[in-house]
């Protein structure tokens, strides 16, 4: 029994010190936080510390910070409430989900001036006109990275090219149905958010014989594959491809002509929010030109800050395949809401087409 | 136990080989300078620096530590009392209805129980924070230290507090001098496995986590899509070598301690 009551005790002890140590480094961390403070919701490693820091130094507001793992994980903490979120970063498509469910706060256009930073190509997209509740944070697209190491001298300007018959086995597709089903659209002239049947048939007929030159159909693993070149061609987001040529300089990425998809993540303000002069105050900063700038850098995905762009190496923001010229943007489309039935009805083509691969 | 034959210690070794080889994996990573784990181009202690620099993730591992040893440590206690309570119940039904309810609440996945959790405490009014964690890795935890516990209940002889009870030991005094002594291994067995529960925890955790309040599988998930850092893997090392440092630490103190308590057993 003394042992135990001994053991107890050292434990009560550690946790004691601990208490005392965390509460230590929270106050040496803090600056003063008259401002009072805002709790951000986002990615993670998805924000440059340093930027966090420089914006409680110049506003005195704390910010609290928090991340999350996906967007419906996100989206069912905000429903529920318990913690008051001011800002959080969702994409596109959840973006027109929450608005359904009432999760939003519009955003007040007026006290985010440095809007003005942010390219008008990427302001009042379908999936939130006006930008009334979501202002853009990143962008990225979809497109072919390819190994020309490992190829004999292809290219990759249309989808098209995937369909190759020397490219047996060396095609990896990334597991999404809207992806994968959205590449049978494309290459066939059709639109990303066809809702019409028998076009839908059509690009997974034309999947299905795609099958052949078929290696994996996978998810993250595709940049550990693609950098230690067991595979040569895959179809994947620009930030997967960014990834993988940071490692590996032989890989090459490219966005086909016939158009692909164009993603966002945004900042929105949840209706949870306790401090709305606060979270404004927040979206106006990472607004800024030299802080967009800044995280861009550390993030390394496409910032939709022309002024940032300006401050940027120009190495990085010329690069067509991660800025892609005009012409070409406006073939990219943005994913629209399809809603959960047609939703079911793109899911349940990419099974069919990953089953027919099995033959 | 007699020696062991050539190829069950190769089959020995070859299991510690795979239990082990992710782990040093992972270790030697954490010096390359390279940035990602597909190739090592140099050493360097960037990592290790930026791990102490990052006083948010430091934060973080405190606090994942906190939540660990309070909830294991307030788990055993309630957890114990439960596992007594279960073997002196009388009905013999009741005891297996109770025990039922006890594994059902082991098999159940983390992931209901964290949803549960959050529509609870949001329908009370708990802020999410430090206290719904650990609450929920309390209640998460209970039921691992009752089935740790139990077995060294159950094979305890009843002629043990029978003599107690002859010899004019108070309740009070054949609990604290006759069953917890007893099922003393088991205790430390039921603390040990909630502490690694708790450190393990991601589902339950990431429902009843807000206000700023984080644990470290949270913060490691949450990663998975900008890509995992370095930083993570020097961090690991770290606490691997701080468990291995407990580990060893426990084993020279337990060698020391035997020898007085063994030959003074009355001393319990």
């Amino acid at each position: 029994m003394k042992e135990i009551i001994r053991a107890s005790i050292a434990i009560l002890i550690v946790v004691a010190l601990l208490f005392y140590a965390v509460s230590f480094l929270e106050k040496s961390s803090a600056t003063s936080s008259d401002g009072g403070s805002i709790t951000v919701f986002n990615w993670g490693e998805y924000i440059d510390p340093e930027v966090i820091a420089q914006f409680e130094e110049e506003t005195n507001i704390k910010v609290v910070y928090e991340t999350f793992d996906s967007n419906e994980a996100m989206m069912t903490k905000i429903e529920q409430g318990g913690t008051s979120y001011d800002v959080a970063m969702p994409s596109e498509y959840a973006i027109e989900k929450m608005k359904e469910n009432d999760l939003l706060r519009p955003v007040d256009l007026e006290k985010i001036p440095n809007l003005t930073n942010i390219d008008p190509y990427f302001l009042d997209l379908p999936f939130d006109p006006g930008n009334e509740y979501s202002i853009p944070y990143f962008w990225g697209t979809v497109g072919i990275a390819y190994n020309p190491s490992l190829l004999d001298g292809q290219t990759f300007e249309s989808w098209n090219d995937l369909w190759d018959p020397s490219l047996k086995e060396e095609v990896i597709i990334v597991d999404g149905a809207r992806e994968a089903i959205g590449m049978g659209l494309n290459s066939l002239g059709y639109s990303l958010n066809s809702t019409n049947l028998s076009e839908l048939r059509e690009a997974t007929d034309k999947l299905k014989t795609l099958g052949p030159n078929i290696k994996a159909v996978i998810g993250d693993e595709i940049v550990e594959m693609m950098r230690r070149e067991e595979a040569a061609i895959a179809l994947t987001w620009s930030g997967q491809a960014a990834d993988m040529m940071f490692v590996n300089e032989n890989i090459d990425f490219s966005i086909p002509e016939e158009g692909s998809n164009l993603w966002f993540d945004n900042m929105v303000i949840p209706k949870t929010t306790d401090n709305p002069e606060g979270a404004h105050e927040f979206i106006n900063f990472m607004l800024d030109a030299e802080v967009a700038a800044q995280n861009t850098n550390y993030v390394g995905y496409s910032t939709p800050n022309k002024a940032a762009t300006e401050l940027m190496d120009s190495e990085i923001v010329e690069d067509e395949r991660f800025y892609p010229p005009e012409e070409l943007r406006e073939r990219l489309e943005v994913y629209k809401n399809l809603g959960p039935e047609m939703l079911g009805v793109y899911n349940e083509l990419f099974l069919e087409f990953k089953m027919d691969m099995k033959k | 136990m007699g020696k062991l034959s050539k190829s069950a210690k190769i089959y020995l070794a070859f299991v510690f080989f795979i239990l082990y080889a992710p782990i040093f994996y992972l270790i030697f990573y954490s010096f390359n300078s390279g940035g990602t784990m597909s190739s090592f181009d140099g050493f360097t202690m960037e990592h290790y620096a930026a791990v102490f620099s990052d006083t948010r993730l430091i934060i973080i591992v405190l606090n994942t530590i906190i939540v660990a040893l309070l909830s294991a440590l307030i788990s055993t206690a309630i957890g114990v009392l439960g596992a007594i309570g279960i073997v002196f119940l009388r009905n013999r039904n009741m005891r297996k209805a109770v025990l039922s309810l006890n594994n059902i609440l082991i098999v159940s996945p983390d992931v209901i129980i964290g949803a549960s959790f959050l529509i609870l405490f949001t329908m009370v009014g708990v802020k999410l924070g430090f206290a719904s964690v650990l609450i929920s890795h309390i209640a998460f935890s209970i039921p691992i230290v009752v089935i740790m516990v139990l077995p060294k209940l159950q094979e305890m002889s009843s002629s043990l507090i029978d003599a107690a009870a002859d010899l004019g030991a108070s309740k009070r005094d054949i609990l604290t001098r006759v069953i917890i002594p007893y099922i003393k291994p088991g205790i430390f067995a039921g603390f040990f496995l909630a502490l690694t529960y708790s450190l393990d925890d991601f589902a339950v955790t990431f429902f009843v986590t807000g206000n700023g309040f984080s644990t470290l599988s949270v913060e490691i998930y949450s990663m998975a899509r900008a890509g995992i850092t370095l930083t993570i893997n020097a961090l690991s090392a770290l606490i691997f070598v701080v468990t291995l440092g407990l580990v060893v630490g426990y084993y020279f103190f337990n060698q020391r301690a035997r020898q007085p308590v063994e030959t003074g057993g009355n001393k319990l």
